[in-house]
């Protein structure tokens, strides 16, 4: 679970740097190019970049499948929370849990319809051809206009990541019932504001603690600091 | 009828606190699955192929911009900068605010993370320096919201998604409405400020405004590269992002050195969260404006609302008001995201101009997050300031008033947001 975790966040941090940093080169590409320096010109004008609006878009895409997951799990994803927060405690806690419900049977659904798109969308030809029993007029799926890769390979995205985002809203769900205990995400969090906290030895881990509110919360914690003044506020 | 059945279903499962985008998923799914015989499994593929645009990208970039530069280090260079050049005048810590959370804004992208870095710096040192916390809180709280409104803003991109609207030209028409409310709302400081008697500070000199101003541009260059670049169409505008993303990480890195190379994946991974969450909203607010389309309702509601006889003020009131209701429930992009469609069609069969009214739905974005009962700023400031909301909301009333004046404005004349767009040529 803990792997599942990770994998999930190495992929959207992987998928945001390297969107930029493709779309930084085929700009410097697209004006360096431009420039008569012998050699270097003619060695850049053998490089296609034409690709790279393409790949950031599904690059992007990806990120944002994984990531509407992983929001799931820090409490991104806010909703109209006004009507439900003057509510009873027991009767919120209800409605609640039928959001993170409707939450996981909309990414259910959405999966599971994303898995039949991309399964008659070429993965059956390419799954049937790798074990050798395709039949002849089977069609080979679309593929896409600059990469020419296959779209199925691009779209499987959607199974994947509702999927995924189907599991987490459970898992919340899960958490929810047991410890009553709701992840929040702090829209008004900076960095850096209270630089008398000296950076002791030991803690240049930054990026591994746990109090940053970039990472999800312990789930079953006390929750002491959840109680943030604007959780009764829509975000 | 079918419009009604779909705004019900859709206020209903908002109204059960459930995310925004699963209430917009699945009023689409139930809707098209009970009512229509639009094959579902269309829905799926939608979900890929609504955020296939190069446009919509220029979002992330932009978040990872500001994420670079949302750190309280920039937002002490920005306060140092501003109450140099403004300290001097009546209320000047005030005054220094408004500009400070004007500069952190644009180049922050982000209206709660401005409150809270400006006002845990500036307050402190205003309650220190005699003024009244209320003030403090008042002129934080509003001024906080201006980064939606100077370029480069989110919201505007997703108005420009949402309506095929030009995202320079925007940006553009939000440059002088941004310039004004800021200084507005800085004559609304300086008025209490004089007429109360607050402190006001030495004035600097000019080597001192020199200094704070060299260690303040680096940031500020933000805005130059990005407006620079879409400007003199050296970038697309995502292209004009994903530079200002780079440019953001450089001076981050290696001329603030506000943050390590070890921090940079923590950027990326919040960065990454936040854009994935909007990217959401929006993949399932295309999916909705399908389905508004498909049903015929912008149409429908557009001839309905001329039928009415209702001219072009009765409509842009009518707005207003809807606007500033939904902006006490919903956060600015998920509102853009979804009235937008509904209202924009009505707009164009009254002539009104696609960039002024993407001006005009950013101000009362705008206003929205400061009035009560529920603002995002407001909801942000009660956290830093210590004070309640209905005490927080006496604290705002005179910027917020200075705030409705000032939309009424921007509403009933379209040349203070259409005059630099058009003298750049890039409206007609």
């Amino acid at each position: 679970m803990k792997l599942l975790d990770h994998i999930e966040e190495w992929i959207i941090t992987f998928l945001m740097g390297a969107a930029t940093l493709i779309i930084f080169a085929s700009v410097v590409h697209r004006y360096a190019s431009g420039f008569a320096i012998p050699g270097v010109q003619d060695w850049l004008l053998t490089i296609h970049m034409g690709w790279a609006q393409e790949l950031c878009i599904i690059m992007f895409v990806w990120m944002a499948k994984f990531g509407a997951a992983y929001g799931v799990r820090t409490g991104i994803h806010v909703g109209v929370d006004v009507l439900i927060n003057r509510m009873a405690d027991s009767r919120r806690a209800k409605f609640v849990i039928f959001g993170l419900g409707a939450g996981a049977l909309f990414t259910g659904i959405v999966g599971t319809l994303g898995a039949i798109f991309v399964w008659e969308n070429g993965m059956h030809y390419y799954v049937f051809n790798a074990l050798g029993i395709a039949p002849a007029d089977l069609p080979e799926g679309p593929t896409l206009p600059d990469l020419e890769w296959p779209t199925w390979i691009a779209y499987s995205v959607i199974p994947m990541g509702s999927y995924l985002m189907c599991f987490r809203f459970l898992q919340v769900m899960v958490s929810f019932i047991r410890t009553g205990e709701l992840p929040h995400h702090d829209h008004g969090h900076v960095d850096g504001l209270d630089e008398d906290e000296p950076l002791a030895p030991g803690k240049d881990d930054a990026i591994y603690r746990m109090d940053d509110n970039l990472h999800p919360k312990p789930l079953a914690g006390d929750g002491v600091h959840h109680h943030n003044k604007n959780e009764e506020g829509p975000k | 009828m079918s419009s009604m059945i779909i705004l019900t279903l859709l206020v209903v499962l908002m109204l059960t606190g459930m995310p925004i985008s699963i209430s917009l998923g699945l009023t689409v799914l139930s809707f098209l699955f009970f009512m229509t015989e639009v094959p579902i499994e269309s829905v799926a593929l939608k979900l890929f192929t609504g955020i296939e645009k190069f446009e919509i990208m220029a979002i992330p970039f932009f978040i990872l911009a500001g994420n670079f530069l949302t750190h309280g280090g920039v937002a002490r260079r920005m306060i140092a900068f501003a109450t140099s050049m403004v300290g001097h005048f009546h209320g000047g810590l005030g005054l220094g605010g408004v500009l400070a959370c004007a500069l952190f804004a644009a180049v922050s992208g982000s209206s709660p993370a401005t409150v809270v870095a400006i006002g845990s710096i500036l307050l402190p040192a205003m309650v220190k320096a005699g003024f009244p916390r209320s003030f403090g809180a008042g002129v934080i709280t509003t001024s906080g919201a201006l980064g939606i409104l100077i370029p480069p803003s989110i919201v505007m991109v997703m108005y420009s998604v949402s309506t095929n609207t030009s995202v320079g030209a925007l940006f553009m028409a939000g440059v002088i409405p941004g310039i004004a409310l800021a200084f507005l709302l800085g004559l609304t400081s300086w008025y209490r400020a004089k007429k109360f008697n607050y402190p006001r500070m030495k004035k600097a000199t000019w080597g001192e405004r020199w200094v704070s101003f060299r260690k303040a541009i680096w940031g500020l260059m933000l805005i130059i590269v990005v407006m620079g670049g879409i400007y003199s169409g050296i970038f697309t505008p995502t292209e004009a992002a994903a530079m200002s993303a780079v440019y953001a990480f450089f001076v981050a890195v290696f001329v603030y050195k506000d943050m390590g190379l070890k921090d940079v994946p923590r950027v990326l991974l919040s960065s990454a969260n936040m854009s994935a969450m909007l990217l959401y909203i929006i993949t399932n607010a295309v999916l909705f404006s399908f389905l508004l389309t498909h049903e015929n309702i912008p149409q429908q509601m557009a001839d309905a609302m001329i039928g009415t006889g209702i001219g072009v003020i009765g409509f842009l009131i009518i707005s207003n008001v809807l606007l500033l209701i939904a902006g006490n429930f919903m956060e600015p992009s998920s509102i853009v995201l979804i009235l937008a469609p509904i209202l924009f069609p009505i707009a164009m069969k009254l002539g009104i101009d696609p960039v002024h009214f993407g001006i005009i739905m950013v101000v009362n974005m705008e206003v929205g997050m400061c009035h009560p009962p529920v603002g995002l700023n407001l909801y942000v400031a009660s956290g830093i300031t210590k004070m309640g909301i209905t005490e927080l909301t006496v604290a705002v009333w005179p910027w917020l008033l200075t705030m409705l004046g000032f939309l009424v404005v921007v509403t009933y004349w379209p040349g203070l947001s259409l005059w630099l767009p058009r003298m750049l040529g890039m409206v007609t």
